[in-house]
């Protein structure tokens, strides 16, 4: 017996279908449109001018500098925030009196907004701040920093913080992907003789492959998009050392230059997406061949 | 007999070398929450030590002054009904498209999926609103949420309708019910679990975003708890003990919602990331 697709009628998806295109979709063809315009504020009329809205986010010291750190910001918190959150997962996942307790503590601050982590660092990261003061105490002197006002090393700060906030998030995934693994598959490599380093590289790695795919694709897709982060630490400073895209564009709309910021957009979702979607397809590969 | 003593052995050093790093997370966490417990001159150290006395009076300070029981309630109307939507149009729309398995219905689930990956356009989503005339709106904020999270929701919804087998709609069908009483009486009472966890991880990252707000909440009236307190912070950026109380203020509804919700985090989040 099989039953008609057609009873399945499509008006349950319209609600859902309208609010995702009207609200999200719609704006993102829009702005594909005016990214080739002239869109100002202060200008009654709209003119099309082809590229060069990214003629000149190619030739602006701040815009490529602004790339830049959305690309320096994206890559370090994709591998701290991963790497430390494997290392973590495959430590709690061990026979641990504190587990239960520890995995709470380094799940907590992800659950907080990024304004309040980030309004907490601030005094801290001061030259005089906690931070500085820990290192001086413990004979450390040289790895004091101004680390938010020393513009060479001002994003790997804010990139700190946010792997200081996000990797329980990604522990957590982890976890959930180690405990789906079937403790067969170790007993067995102990008695072949595999110790633990070559267990974890031919049992774990692989079979923990979904989860490293979807965090991978979260963080690195999270990381392009940052925003709150460096608005609240550092709105872009000293001088413009920490803009990333998403304050250029905060700041594009303030400035009432539409068109420009609707171009640094554009730019960013292509950027996402052309990483992003091969990425998908590779792991997804990946994990079917397993 | 050495080889579990030696296992032993290994895992004292990484509950050793856990807890300290532990300590990492706690420390910044307890300089905000005991700072917001002190005087405006003792916080200055941003050291970690307990308040020399109690200063339970600088929540009511911050209370009053922040204006907080408004943004309180802002953000519950904005997070409790972009919630309540998303669930209703994504379970609703996930469970059309596992079960038609027609092109149409897989280009439509690929042009949710798109939206798990791309950024929001957030200039032109303002002119949108501007024509259909709510800028400004809390109504304007409630939508693009619902907006925002229906890649992840219809994803989320999809991979659990997927796993409920269709015999029970053949069924009902038999016996003459339309689309809306199967959706209904019988996935919905199924999909509970899911539906919480999706409300949980809406709640948390509807509470906690201060993004949309900063652009389109144009009357500070209508602000929620995270933009008051940003603005808080830029108007009393001397007293770190109210400014630590406010933070605090506002961490206090996902932190008892996660107390309260754990498990339908955990669950999510394997459901959701591992075998999805």
């Amino acid at each position: 017996m099989k039953i008609s697709k057609k009873l399945y009628s499509y008006y349950l998806i319209w609600p859902a279908l309208l609010i995702y295109s009207i609200f999200f979709v719609l704006p993102a063809l829009i702005g594909l449109f005016y990214s080739f315009t002239d869109w100002r504020l202060d200008r009654e009329t709209i003119k099309f001018i082809g590229w060069d809205n990214f003629e000149r986010i190619f030739t602006d010291k701040t815009l490529l500098l602004a790339m830049k750190n959305t690309c320096i910001f994206a890559v370090v918190t994709v591998l701290g925030k991963n790497l430390l959150g494997i290392a973590l997962a495959v430590g709690l996942n061990m026979k641990l009196k504190s587990k239960n307790f520890l995995r709470a503590i380094f799940y907590s601050p992800s659950i907080l907004s990024v304004l309040v982590i980030s309004i907490v660092f601030t005094p801290m990261l001061r030259s005089e701040g906690t931070i500085n003061r820990i290192f001086d105490a413990v004979g450390l002197h040289s790895l004091s920093q101004a680390w938010l006002t020393n513009p060479s090393i001002v994003i790997w700060t804010v990139a700190a913080v946010s792997i200081w906030q996000h990797t329980g998030f990604q522990m957590a995934i982890y976890l959930a992907g180690l405990q789906s693994i079937s403790k067969d598959y170790y007993e067995a490599a102990t008695i072949d003789g595999a110790g633990s380093w070559r267990s974890f590289v031919s049992i774990t790695l692989p079979l923990l492959l979904p989860a490293i795919n979807i965090n991978l694709m979260l963080t690195l897709i999270g990381g392009l998009k940052v925003f709150s982060e460096v608005f609240v630490l550092t709105g872009g400073g000293p001088g413009n050392a920490s803009q990333v895209v998403g304050t250029i564009i905060l700041r594009s709309f303030g400035e009432g230059s539409w068109g420009l910021g609707t171009a640094v957009n554009t730019l960013l979702f292509a950027a996402v997406t052309i990483i992003a979607i091969p990425l998908l397809i590779f792991m997804r590969r990946k994990e079917v061949s397993e | 007999m050495g080889y579990s003593r030696k296992l032993a052995w290994r895992n004292y050093l990484v509950e050793g070398l856990l807890i300290l790093s532990s300590l990492l997370i706690i420390l910044p966490l307890l300089i905000m929450i005991f700072g917001s417990f002190m005087t405006s001159t003792e916080v200055l150290k941003f050291s970690l030590r307990l308040p020399d006395k109690w200063m339970f009076s600088n929540y009511a300070e911050v209370f009053r002054e922040g204006g907080l029981g408004r943004a309180f309630l802002n953000g519950m109307l904005i997070t409790g009904i972009s919630s309540i939507l998303n669930i209703l149009t994504s379970s609703a729309a996930a469970f059309i498209l596992v079960r038609r398995e027609t092109k149409l219905a897989n280009f439509l689930y690929m042009f949710f999926f798109m939206g798990l990956i791309a950024p929001m356009s957030t200039i032109t989503t303002i002119r949108v609103v501007q024509w259909m005339g709510f800028y400004g709106s809390i109504t304007s904020v409630i939508f693009i949420y619902a907006s925002l999270n229906a890649a992840f929701s219809v994803f989320l919804y999809s991979g659990f309708i997927r796993s409920i087998p269709k015999a029970l709609d053949e069924v009902a069908f038999l016996e003459g019910a339309n689309t809306f009483d199967v959706f209904f009486k019988i996935v919905t009472p199924l999909i509970i679990p899911v539906n919480a966890t999706v409300a949980i991880m809406v709640f948390m990252s509807v509470w906690n975003d201060i993004t949309i707000p900063l652009y389109f909440l144009t009357d500070s009236s209508d602000w929620t708890m995270p933009l008051s307190v940003y603005n808080f912070y830029g108007k009393y950026s001397r007293d770190w003990n109210l400014i630590f109380a406010d933070l605090v203020l506002t961490s206090l509804p996902v932190f008892i919602l996660y107390l309260f919700c754990q498990k339908y985090i955990v669950s999510g989040l394997t459901a959701g990331a591992v075998k999805g």
